[in-house]
């Protein structure tokens, strides 16, 4: 079988994690294809920079675990998490996340109330009524629904229930997750993997070299099937199937294709078929990075700091150093700021000093004098930085992420499922989605 | 240590279709501070190692002090005696019904524990030879004054259709390619002459309470393919071998690594751990209490397959 197909490739789209992880899989199968990336590097999201000074600047907060590093044969080349957790910042005070904010008895009782509640009527199709079924309406109002308004940029009357789903570790698996990481000492991972089952035994680690280290690991694997600057232009399809695709202006035939293209630009590429139509209306949300260098320690509680209050124009806080020290040279400390916004808008066009001062100004009213121990930023714009679920078309998004509905057009990553994935569900998912791909094209 | 790394397909199915079950790290002999990762086949439930340190690196993972290479009565002392006396037991049933004069090849035999107990307690007319990649393995055998081969028996040009038994006890885990391997035994053996495969057992118990890290029977990274009754039949059927039958059996040693393990990892009591090891009597014993019941209903730590090749008609 493989034979008739040695002149036709299967065409990979994209060089992040999912391009790379299914790259790697058809190499084991020993079935020929080709990794386009439109840009000059590998690695998409997962990019990380170090400057002369020592800091390292990835896009965002990437969860690694022990496990995924196992996986790709990394583990030497990480370390162990020093420390995680999460605070919330509301009304000046920080709570613990999840267990100091039910300390609180309006919180406390709002969740007991709507937890028994939920056991009789269904959670809702909408954001705000998913949180509200499962929090309670004090958390879901309060801080639930503004973080995911935040995140998102639509209302959450407008953004779908399944935003919230993965979300599903329960109270008491969380209790026993977090003996087991005292007794161990590890920063087990709760709550960041869905399609891989949570497990004491896997923990947070983090390369040394910065996130990217592990798409070039992937990468020098397959090498020599790494076409970069090769933007793929047209996927054509031809009986309803995937004939060939155009790269560059030059026409290839393919045995398939493994896209890990955003879903809206899926329906501008395709030709002869009008099976993706409605995808173009699929929205993402864009992010700006502000990374704030400091002296001495950040000031922050913990790791992570959610932000639900309006009032801010971020809605995350994290601090690098004390989860990850060997990315911050010693005596300082990094926080990033993370800003929802839209291509264009003013956030998306404040030079990179406006925004530090933004940032640091915000700053200010919860770390006093925090403005003293600046030394400088580093700002990241990621333009399609997560997938916005909106109810208007959760139907689509749903069936989109079983099938693509063209025979020999494979979706997959966080981009190409149109899912709010992690890390380790990337990789897992697009193995197991490439296995069936193979079996049902019969390679 | 650092190893170069290679990935695999499942050995049984030809394809990896999987997902993690357990990442560990060399409990036992420490000969590295790399995590590795057990896969579980979605299609057949064949645990395997991926990826794995390639065939170079793999070698390295055996320490000189490797407990196959050098089992004596010297450090073992009564756990040494019993386990002998066991072993012969067992190893004359697998023997009922040899002919005199029949030939015995024992695979990846160490240094030479079987083969010895074979000759000692065996029909004196008995052929009995030993095969063991490892040199360590061969200079061990020699301690005890049994002559082995060191190769693979894929390279040894040993006489097809020769052997009447073949024996690989506790062997086909550590092999890179146990379906190649199984080809060739097919080819060493006479028409209706006997393989008999024990190795651990991933339809245990004690796979199901530490199969996600802690489990002996990953003994990371030398574990290689870790099979249950079905498919270690299928396995056998793909190289040609008939399934006789395949049973679980008794073992105290995964049960006794698997806690030893556990509390090593999660920094339990030195003092309780230095007593779970092969040497000690009392944990053997202990274990052996609670694997017994399970091996008499069907789910015992270790398996005993019986496969035959097949009298062309």
């Amino acid at each position: 079988m493989i034979n008739a197909i040695e002149s036709r490739p299967v065409a990979i789209l994209g060089g992040g994690i999912a391009g790379l992880t299914a790259a790697l899989h058809l190499k084991n199968h020993r079935v020929p294809f080709v990794l386009f990336e439109s840009s000059d590097a590998v690695a998409g999201l997962m990019k990380s920079e170090r400057d002369d000074e020592g800091y390292t600047y990835d896009c965002g907060v990437h969860f690694l675990t022990n496990r995924l590093a196992a996986a790709i044969g990394m583990s030497k080349d990480c370390q162990p998490m020093a420390r995680y957790g999460e605070t919330v910042h509301l009304r000046g005070r920080c709570y613990s996340y999840p267990l100091g904010l039910l300390t609180s008895p309006k919180y406390l009782t709002s969740a007991l109330f709507a937890k028994s509640k939920s056991l009789i009527s269904s959670s809702g199709a909408t954001a705000r009524q998913y949180y509200s079924s499962q929090y309670g309406s004090r958390l879901a109002e309060e801080i639930a629904i503004p973080l995911t308004e935040a995140w998102s940029g639509a209302d959450g009357d407008e953004i779908a229930s399944a935003v919230g789903q993965k979300f599903s570790t329960g109270l008491a698996r969380m209790m026993m997750l977090r003996t087991a990481a005292k007794m161990t000492k590890r920063v087990i991972g709760i709550g960041y993997a869905s399609t891989i089952v949570e497990s004491t035994n896997s923990w947070h680690v983090y390369p040394r070299g910065g996130i990217s280290t592990v798409c070039q690991r992937m990468a020098d694997l397959v090498r020599g099937s790494i076409k970069l600057n090769s933007k793929v232009e047209q996927i054509r399809v031809s009986n309803d199937r995937v004939e060939s695709i155009v790269v560059n202006g030059e026409s290839l035939p393919v045995a398939g294709v493994i896209s890990t293209a955003p879903v809206h630009v899926l329906p501008r590429m395709i030709r002869g078929t009008n099976a993706l139509d409605g995808l173009e209306k699929f929205e993402y949300r864009a992010m700006i990075f502000v990374n704030l260098k400091l002296d001495g320690p950040s000031g922050l509680t913990d790791v992570v700091t959610w932000v639900p209050e309006r009032s801010y124009p971020f809605f995350r806080l994290s601090d690098i150093g004390m989860g990850l020290p060997w990315l911050v040279p010693k005596g300082k400390s990094q926080i990033t700021c993370d800003i929802g916004c839209k291509v264009g808008d003013e956030h998306w066009t404040m030079s990179d000093d406006g925004l530090t001062e933004l940032c640091l100004n915000a700053l200010e009213k919860m770390i006093p004098g925090i403005r003293q121990r600046s030394c400088g930023s580093r700002v990241v714009r990621v333009p399609l930085a997560y997938p916005i679920f909106k109810v208007a078309y959760e139907a689509k998004r749903k069936a989109w992420e079983e099938c693509s509905g063209v025979n020999g057009l494979l979706s997959v990553g966080r981009n190409g499922e149109f899912a709010h994935l992690l890390m380790e569900d990337v990789f897992w998912r697009t193995r197991w989605k490439v296995s069936r791909f193979l079996q049902n094209m019969g390679l | 240590m650092g190893f170069q790394f290679e990935h695999v397909l499942c050995n049984v199915c030809g394809v990896d279709d999987c997902h993690p079950v357990a990442v560990g790290e060399d409990f036992e002999y420490g000969t590295s501070d790399q995590e590795f990762m057990a896969v579980q086949c979605r299609r057949c439930d064949t645990v395997y190692l991926n990826p794995r340190p390639d065939s170079d690196g793999i070698r390295l993972a055996y320490p000189e002090n490797y407990h196959a290479f050098q089992f004596d009565e010297s450090e073992f002392g009564l756990v040494y005696r019993v386990r002998q006396r066991l072993e012969a037991r067992r190893l004359l049933r697998w023997c009922r019904g040899l002919p005199d004069g029949a030939a015995i090849l024992d695979i990846g035999c160490g240094d030479g524990f079987h083969v010895e107990l074979l000759r000692k307690f065996g029909k004196p007319t008995w052929e009995v030879d030993g095969v063991d990649s490892d040199s360590r393995a061969v200079s061990g055998a020699r301690k005890r004054g049994i002559d082995i081969h060191q190769g693979s028996i894929e390279e040894l040009n040993l006489k097809q259709e020769s052997y009447d038994l073949i024996l690989m006890i506790m062997t086909i885990e550590h092999v890179c390619d146990p379906l190649a391997m199984l080809k060739a035994v097919s080819g060493l053996l006479k028409p209706g002459g006997r393989l008999v495969i024990v190795t651990d057992n991933t339809g245990s118990p004690d796979f199901r309470i530490f199969g996600n890290r802690h489990w002996g029977g990953y003994h990371f990274p030398r574990h290689l393919y870790l099979f249950n009754r079905r498919n270690l039949s299928q396995l056998c059927d793909r190289a040609g071998l008939k399934t006789v039958s395949v049973k679980s059996a008794l073992s105290p040693v995964n049960w006794t690594y698997s806690f030893r393990n556990w509390i090593q990892d999660w920094k339990g009591p030195s003092w309780l751990k230095n007593r779970l090891s092969l040497s000690s009597p009392l944990a053997l014993a202990i274990f052996t209490a609670i694997d017994l019941p399970l091996s008499m209903v069907g789910i015992g730590a270790i398996l005993h397959g019986v496969f035959v090749k097949e009298k062309s008609k």
